[in-house]
């Protein structure tokens, strides 16, 4: 078979906040930058992000970047790599307000400057008074940020290919990434695209579980692909639960709700988390008021005729503030919950949202290897930013407002980095035939026809399987079966066909290619999982409920091979100011 | 609840047909949610769709002759049985899936991007609530198509009418008060074409799924120009 | 054809001759409702009055003005292939402009006569 080929300086898979930003700064730089995205960039899942993102603008409350990193590393529960988190606090504020030249429609304050929300786990003055950091466009930030960048992409004449999907990274025998294997989904094509560099943006991985805020897109190719090419997955047992996510469907409910004022209620209305964080109730960090809900539920105090999920009280802020700062979610809670916020409490409960986890990068975006004594070898030519990635700065749990910050900081300082590299690495390596094969492979494995089982089938038992037993709170023995049962599905899908065989926007193809992914890292999270015998952050355990800062003050490691883990240091030493030491985390 | 879809798949079809499936409904059950179970019965059936809560715009379809998104209009909704065609006008590459790259191309025409010319302030270009407030009901576009998709005179001239989503967008820049470029927009927009194609069908309004109003931002725009004309 | 013809005047010429065509229609049922002329004399020196032929004069541009963007519009709607759309519009436009000389002619020999 000849394959088709195309050569670029730079390649970028995925199109969402990460990979536009990164390209923006290439083709602004005039580098031949192609961006490789599954869906057309605006559907990427930037777009559903609401809230906000976080800088220390100060143009509601005094406020400095020192502060934003305190909470960040505090919000880690001290995971977070105080080099990188201090990095991104830095360059959050010039990056917003590049954001806002660059013309994403902010809300404004009275004097003409960007609207600042509140938001949980953000404070002044190291653990004082509740700050208001976030930057919002009324609730739909997400939205009117990726809009930007791929406008801004226009202008700069990015080259894009819409409706690819990444298959797998070529890696020559010396560890170099010399670009991707993609399939054109309208034609069902192969296209390989050789780069100099090439970036993992992919996003998040939420759809291993049942019920998740998460796009059906989220299948954590990225990370699937980098686990292939011998790269570890990091703290990957750190998934978040986001605390309100319309009950039974998933759907967010930002956490700016409760930052305009919203709290939740019990069945018997008590406004429990004032039990659960006295000082920062319903602001508290999205893992203590998650725990905090399910556990009013499973205690019996849940609404509902199930009495399965806990109500979020809203009205009392008034029609206005409603309609102005929180127009997205009046809608989503009339379609979805059938109520308006206006007049009744929306139904919510935990859903899964994010994975702090990722691929091991440096604060320049380059994929490294880590090893236990410290030391972190760089993949030549490989990068990755947002979601997909862990630099570390979310640690063990991240705040609300810093995703987007992580995408845009990250995903440009990958940009930047690679416009560095390429000036001193003008050439493309050598390519040879046999490294191209595995790639190839693992489509013409999908060829296989006669009966077996369907996609669709293995996909549900996957993600309830993961439902289960890698939730919200995690025993030795829930996780050891869970870790069989994925063992399980990884074996049955090996038997797993293909019923349609044709190749036009075949979308069982793509499901099929998106389900070995989501096995390969479901996995990783449930062995990372059962050997972190502590609890931090998103990671509850009954079993061992402390915070073991002598034993596990590190970071999980996941080598696909031989499902191995191993452990690295975390870098508690900031690049200009004096450490945070791990402290009791109180809200 | 019975569903007949569109089906029409290049590879083995050489013609298309409309096919009969049964759905059970569940409570909250969703458009998209049903196509969803209608693919878990037929693998071969083919849409596109992604965050399921009506913010990415992939999954527009035509059901029972109007276009909307799949993911947030309820099946009881609909009036059964609920017949599933791709969004009309545009060329259909399998089933539900079109090719909308007229549409995008139309797009990248309005130039759909802020041009400050000014030199950037170090902070914040300052912005009153007022002059922000003009560009709501304007970029909460989703790029769904629907609107466009729906609208007479795309479908005659989707070359050279940029279409309601496209001329929303257009105004959307031209209403930004940080802005600087409305001459050239405003210029770029004349000819009997671009702009002057809308004659106030106002499909666009009615199936707009966000109720966003690109006849009111066309209205708009022809009285700027006007203003800017004498 | 696109970069010749106008948007914005023809739209502009369509509004302004709808404008006068709504006045013109409401002075003139008004007109005619409470004082028809009776007879063909009282017509014709209705008609010679230089006001009412300046005003009718102008109401039979506007008229034409306006079908002639409107039947554009339509054509540039339906018809695409350039050569149909040539003949269609010269066919119209000759219509249109014969139309015109014949009102013209009428109001002209309405004054002479005189």
């Amino acid at each position: 078979m000849t394959l088709a080929r195309r050569r670029f300086d730079a390649l970028i898979i995925g199109a969402g906040g990460a990979g536009l930003n990164a390209a923006l700064q290439l083709a602004n730089a005039n580098l031949r930058v192609a961006v490789v995205s599954k869906v057309f960039p605006t559907r990427s899942h930037t777009v559903a992000a609401q809230g906000g993102v976080n800088a220390a603008l100060a143009n509601v409350f005094e406020d400095n970047w020192h502060w934003h990193m305190f909470d960040t590393v505090k919000g880690s529960d001290y995971l977070g790599d105080q080099d990188a988190i201090e990095f991104m606090c830095r360059e959050a504020i010039p990056t917003v307000y590049e954001l806002e030249h660059n013309g994403v429609p902010f809300s404004r304050l009275d004097n003409g400057r960007i609207y600042q929300r509140a938001f949980g786990g953000q404070s002044q003055n190291f653990g004082g008074a509740q700050a208001a950091r976030t930057c919002a466009a009324a609730d739909r930030t997400g939205h009117a940020i990726l809009h930007t960048l791929y406008q801004q992409n226009i202008r700069a004449r990015t080259h894009f290919f819409d409706e690819y999907f990444g298959v797998d990274l070529i890696r020559d025998e010396e560890g170099a990434i010399l670009g991707a294997l993609t399939l054109e989904i309208e034609t069902g094509e192969p296209l390989l695209i050789e780069a100099k560099t090439t970036l993992l943006a992919t996003g998040g991985c939420g759809q291993v579980f049942r019920t998740t805020s998460n796009a059906h897109i989220n299948t954590g190719d990225g990370m699937a692909m980098a686990l292939r090419a011998g790269v570890p997955l990091m703290d990957m047992e750190f998934f978040q639960f986001h605390p309100t996510g319309i009950s039974g469907r998933g759907m967010l409910i930002t956490e700016g709700v409760r930052g305009e004022g919203g709290y939740l209620i019990n069945k018997d209305g008590e406004r429990f988390m004032e039990r659960y964080a006295p000082n920062a109730k319903d602001l508290a960090s999205r893992d203590v008021v998650a725990r905090a809900i399910v556990t009013e539920v499973k205690e019996g105090r849940g609404c509902g005729p199930n009495a399965d999920h806990v109500l979020l009280k809203v009205d009392h802020l008034g029609e206005d503030i409603i309609a102005k700062r929180l127009p997205g979610i009046r809608e989503s809670s009339k379609i979805f919950a059938g109520v308006d916020p206006a007049v009744e409490p929306i139904p919510v409960f935990p859903t899964a949202h994010y994975v702090m986890g990722g691929i091991p990068t440096d604060r320049l975006g380059h994929v490294v290897i880590p090893s236990s004594d410290g030391s972190e070898e760089v993949v030549p030519g490989l990068y990755a930013a947002g979601e997909c990635a862990c630099v570390s700065v979310h640690g063990a749990n991240r705040l609300g407002g810093n995703s987007l910050l992580d995408i845009l900081v990250f995903g440009r300082a990958a940009g930047q980095q690679i416009i560095t590299h390429l000036k001193d690495n003008p050439d493309y390596r050598p390519m040879s035939d046999e490294i191209i094969d595995k790639a190839v492979a693992r489509l013409s494995r999908w060829e296989q026809e006669g009966e077996g089982i369907s996609v669709r089938e293995l996909r549900d038992e996957f993600r309830k399987v993961m439902e289960d037993h890698a939730g919200v709170f995690r025993t030795d023995e829930i996780m050891s079966e869970g870790v069989e049962k994925v063992k399980a599905v990884r074996e049955k899908l090996k038997d797993v066909r293909l019923g349609d065989q044709s190749k036009v926007f075949n979308t069982a193809r793509i499901e099929a290619l998106e389900l070995e992914n989501l096995v390969d890292i479901g996995m990783s999270i449930v062995l990372s999982a059962l050997e972190r015998k502590e609890s931090r952050g998103a990671h509850s355990r009954p079993d061992y409920t402390e915070r073991d800062d002598v034993n596990w003050l590190k970071h999980s490691v996941y080598f696909q091979e031989g499902d191995r883990l191993d452990y690295k240091p975390v870098q508690t030493k900031p690049l200009t100011v004096d450490t945070f030491p791990p402290k009791p985390r109180v809200y | 609840m019975k569903f007949f879809v569109y089906r029409y798949n290049p590879d083995v079809d050489t013609a298309p047909h409309m096919q009969e499936y049964d759905v059970e409904v569940t409570r909250g059950m969703m458009l998209r949610d049903a196509l969803m179970e209608i693919k878990r019965q037929d693998e071969s059936f083919a849409f596109r769709h992604s965050c399921g809560e009506g913010v990415c715009g992939s999954d527009a379809v035509n059901a029972n002759g109007k276009n909307l998104l799949g993911c947030t209009t309820p099946v009881t909704d609909l009036k059964e049985p609920v017949n599933v065609r791709p969004l009309p006008g545009r060329p259909v590459i399998r089933d539900l899936v079109v090719d909308m790259s007229q549409f995008y191309q139309q797009y990248r025409a309005v130039k759909p991007y802020l041009i400050h010319k000014d030199p950037l302030p170090e902070q914040e270009i300052l912005q009153s609530p007022e002059d922000r407030d003009k560009l709501d009901g304007l970029y909460e576009c989703i790029m769904c198509g629907c609107c466009s998709t729906s609208c007479p005179s795309f479908w005659w001239n989707p070359d050279k009418f940029h279409g309601p989503q496209a001329l929303l967008q257009a105004w959307r820049f031209l209403a930004d008060s940080r802005d600087q470029a409305t001459e050239e927009r405003l210029d770029a927009l004349e000819g009997p074409y671009k702009l002057f194609r809308c004659h106030t069908i106002m499909n666009c309004v009615e199936s707009c799924p966000k109720s966003l109003n690109p006849t009111k931002a066309i209205g708009k725009i022809k009285e700027l120009m006007l203003k800017h004309s004498i | 054809m696109s970069r010749q013809a106008s948007g914005l005047r023809a739209w502009a010429l369509q509004r302004i001759s709808a404008a006068y065509l709504g006045l013109y229609l409401i002075y003139i049922l008004g007109h005619l409702s409470f004082n028809a002329p009776d007879s063909y004399e009282s017509w014709r020196v209705y008609v010679a009055d230089p006001g009412v032929t300046i005003g009718m004069l102008l109401f039979v541009s506007a008229l034409l003005i306006h079908a002639w963007v409107g039947i554009r519009d339509v054509l540039i709607d339906y018809v695409h292939p350039i050569m149909a759309r040539v003949a269609l519009l010269s066919l119209f436009a000759i219509g249109l402009i014969g139309c015109g000389l014949w009102f013209a002619r009428v109001i002209f020999l309405a004054s002479v006569a005189a």
